[in-house]
């Protein structure tokens, strides 16, 4: 049974927040700029991003509330109603509350009765589990209608009171500092949302999803984004292991971490699962008329990608679309919001028959997914 | 971390490569064989991060001993395989003579590597009759043993495969390793010239490689034995690695 996301929502809060503003709302730590804030946002490139904190790091929108808002705003240019929806799964990083599954709540704020619901847990590849999770679900006709969410709140790992407190960390240290700051500068909040139904909708674009698949090489590589170690080889607590949970905050064990120098292995495990897709027929890089990725082309400007060119199956730079500079790195969220604007946007027109390969890469523990949509008018 | 613009050793930037590269046209057969020869290059890669000795260099715990138990281990592929290349040109006949010619002249580039090899040795504070009086281990004779036989037999074009992942590693010794190895053992760049040396003249090699690619590989046939040959040595590499640290005796 074919399957197709009829409609989208999004939801970024408060106002964009341009370059320079970023640390007056996260905050300078110990009142001290960052020596690296410059550097890692030229490297980045995201000109304008939202947080759910205000300037005195008070958070203004909770993680379920985001959802819920990207949700309604979904099931508010649905042409189902919410009561047609059977399924609810929800994505995210980190939810409010650590137990029970976000899932939960999202639910409750929603008000939608009597469902399955499914929370998964990761990084930014949870979105795409929760998605096929809701496709495969569908496929088994067990519903005919599924809403998928996905939503982060990064900032409230990111404000400057968390490295404050770490005073035994790393950071504090500067031993990599590099390492604990890197996504400070790169990560923001927000939240997208997709309706699966079992049919396109009547009126406007639907998505038939065609194919997703995943490929997680945790089997052969370190950890390289995290929270909850101090980030020392030597020692192998994980938070709960502290007698207290403010000893896990000195020593670093809540910071947001990631090992800068693993981050190259992320693209190449992307590129060979790409290829491993070509090679099984399943993906058709000549086929292919939109390319949708978590990151953004800069970020790839690497040897490998001329060896793709070279071997015939490069992805041509006028096909890729973000909207990564504009609305922030959202983590799980990215993709979901990039649809969303993708199917609204003025700057490119999206035809019928047109095939949209969508691609998010997790550099949690290296875990690549890869999904194509084609365009089917209702 | 880079600004998005990645500068080669020698300072070429990439951009005046890509476009030499972008004139190069492989036949379909290359341009399939290029892609499967980069999935056992990425797998391979990969892999290599669950050897021990190198998941050290990961982890930031590699050690002055680590590294001189990896140039111990290497000096014997590096020796062997000036062997295997020279016995490779000699094996393809007058047909061949322009992948002979490639062939030669890299041998000449490359086959007395060992001697930068032994000097790093002695400058990262190892004795010279130590790393001089190694033998081959069990992966280096498993390795230099197939290489010797498929440069052994008629126009061996499969050699392609491994010319792949043993170039690359030298690439990937002066991109990830050189450098990363200084920072984490305190020892000076003297110790690491024979990884760096690998940097130079990279974008050359590969178009080189793309070359020679383009002219022999031109059939199926072509297409299956290089991939394999490359997995082969791929495997038999790593084998190698992993018994750096298992004494012989």
């Amino acid at each position: 049974m074919s399957v197709y996301i009829t409609s989208t929502g999004a939801f970024l809060p408060g106002p964009p927040i341009a370059i320079e503003e970023v640390e007056g709302v996260l905050g300078a730590v110990n009142g001290k700029p960052s020596s690296l804030r410059v550097q890692i946002q030229k490297a980045n490139k995201i000109q304008t991003r939202h947080y759910a904190i205000d300037a005195n790091q008070q958070t203004t929108h909770s993680n379920t509330e985001m959802a819920a808002n990207a949700a309604s705003q979904c099931l508010d240019r649905a042409f189902v109603a919410k009561e047609n929806v059977g399924m609810l799964a929800v994505a995210t990083t980190q939810g409010d509350l650590p137990a029970p599954g976000m899932a939960s709540m999202v639910q409750a704020e929603l008000g939608l009765a009597e469902l399955e619901i499914l929370t998964t847990h990761g990084i930014c590849s949870s979105s795409m589990m929760a998605l096929k999770a809701a496709w495969n679900s569908l496929r088994l006709d067990e519903h005919e209608a599924a809403l998928v969410v996905s939503s982060e709140l990064a900032s409230r790992l990111l404000k400057k009171q968390r490295y404050e407190a770490a005073t035994k960390s790393t950071f504090a240290e500067k031993r990599i500092d590099f390492n604990t700051e890197f996504l400070r500068w790169m990560l923001s909040d927000g939240a997208g949302a997709l309706l699966l139904q079992n049919k396109p909708a009547p009126k406007g674009m639907s998505l038939r999803i065609d194919w997703m698949r995943g490929f997680s090489h945790a089997h052969a590589f370190p950890t390289c984004m995290s929270v909850g170690s101090a980030g020392r080889v030597e020692d192998a607590r994980t938070w709960q292991d502290y007698d207290s949970y403010a000893e896990a905050e000195i020593d670093g064990a809540l910071l947001l971490r990631q090992d800068v120098r693993l981050l190259d292995n992320i693209l190449r495990m992307g590129v060979d699962g790409y290829l491993r897709l070509v090679q099984e027929g399943v993906s058709k890089p000549l086929d292919v008329d939109h390319f949708l990725c978590h990151y953004s082309s800069h970020h790839f400007r690497d040897k490998i990608l001329d060896l793709l060119d070279a071997a015939g199956v490069g992805i041509p730079e006028e096909r890729w679309w973000t909207n990564l500079y504009t609305r922030g790195n959202t983590g799980a969220a990215s993709l979901f919001i990039m649809l969303d604007e993708f199917l609204r946007t003025d700057e490119i027109e999206v035809k019928e028959g047109e095939k949209i390969l969508c691609f998010v890469p997790e550099s949690g523990r290296f875990n690549t997914t890869y999904m194509q949509l084609t365009v089917v008018k209702g | 971390m880079n600004d998005g613009e990645i500068m080669i050793k020698g300072g070429t930037p990439v951009a005046s490569m890509d476009e030499e590269m972008d004139s190069m046209d492989l036949n379909p057969h290359a341009q399939v064989c290029l892609q499967h020869l980069l999935r056992v290059w990425l797998g391979f890669e990969r892999d290599l991060s669950t050897v021990p000795l190198l998941r050290r260099i990961d982890l930031g715990t590699y050690t002055v001993e680590d590294h001189l138990c990896l140039l111990r281990n290497l000096r014997q592929q590096v020796i062997e395989g000036s062997r295997w290349i020279t016995r490779a040109a000699s094996s393809f006949d007058r047909n061949h003579a322009e992948i002979r010619s490639t062939i030669i002249s890299h041998a000449v580039d490359e086959h007395r590597d060992y001697e930068l090899l032994e000097l790093d040795y002695v400058a990262s504070g190892g004795h010279i009759e130590d790393v001089q009086g190694m033998e081959r281990n069990i992966g280096s004779e498993a390795l230099h043993g197939y290489l010797m036989h498929r440069s052994s037999r008629p126009n061996p074009i499969d050699l392609l495969g491994a010319m792949w992942i043993i170039e690359g590693l030298g690439e990937k010794m002066a991109r990830s390793w050189a450098e990363r190895i200084q920072e984490l053992t305190g020892l000076s760049e003297d110790s690491t010239r024979f990884m760096s040396y690998h940097g130079h003249n990279d974008s050359e090699h590969m178009l080189r490689f793309y070359e020679m690619l383009d002219e022999v590989c031109i059939d199926e046939a072509g297409v299956a034995s290089i991939v394999k040959t490359a997995k082969v040595v791929a495997r038999l590499y790593r084998l190698q690695l992993e018994e750096v640290q298992h004494g012989l005796k």
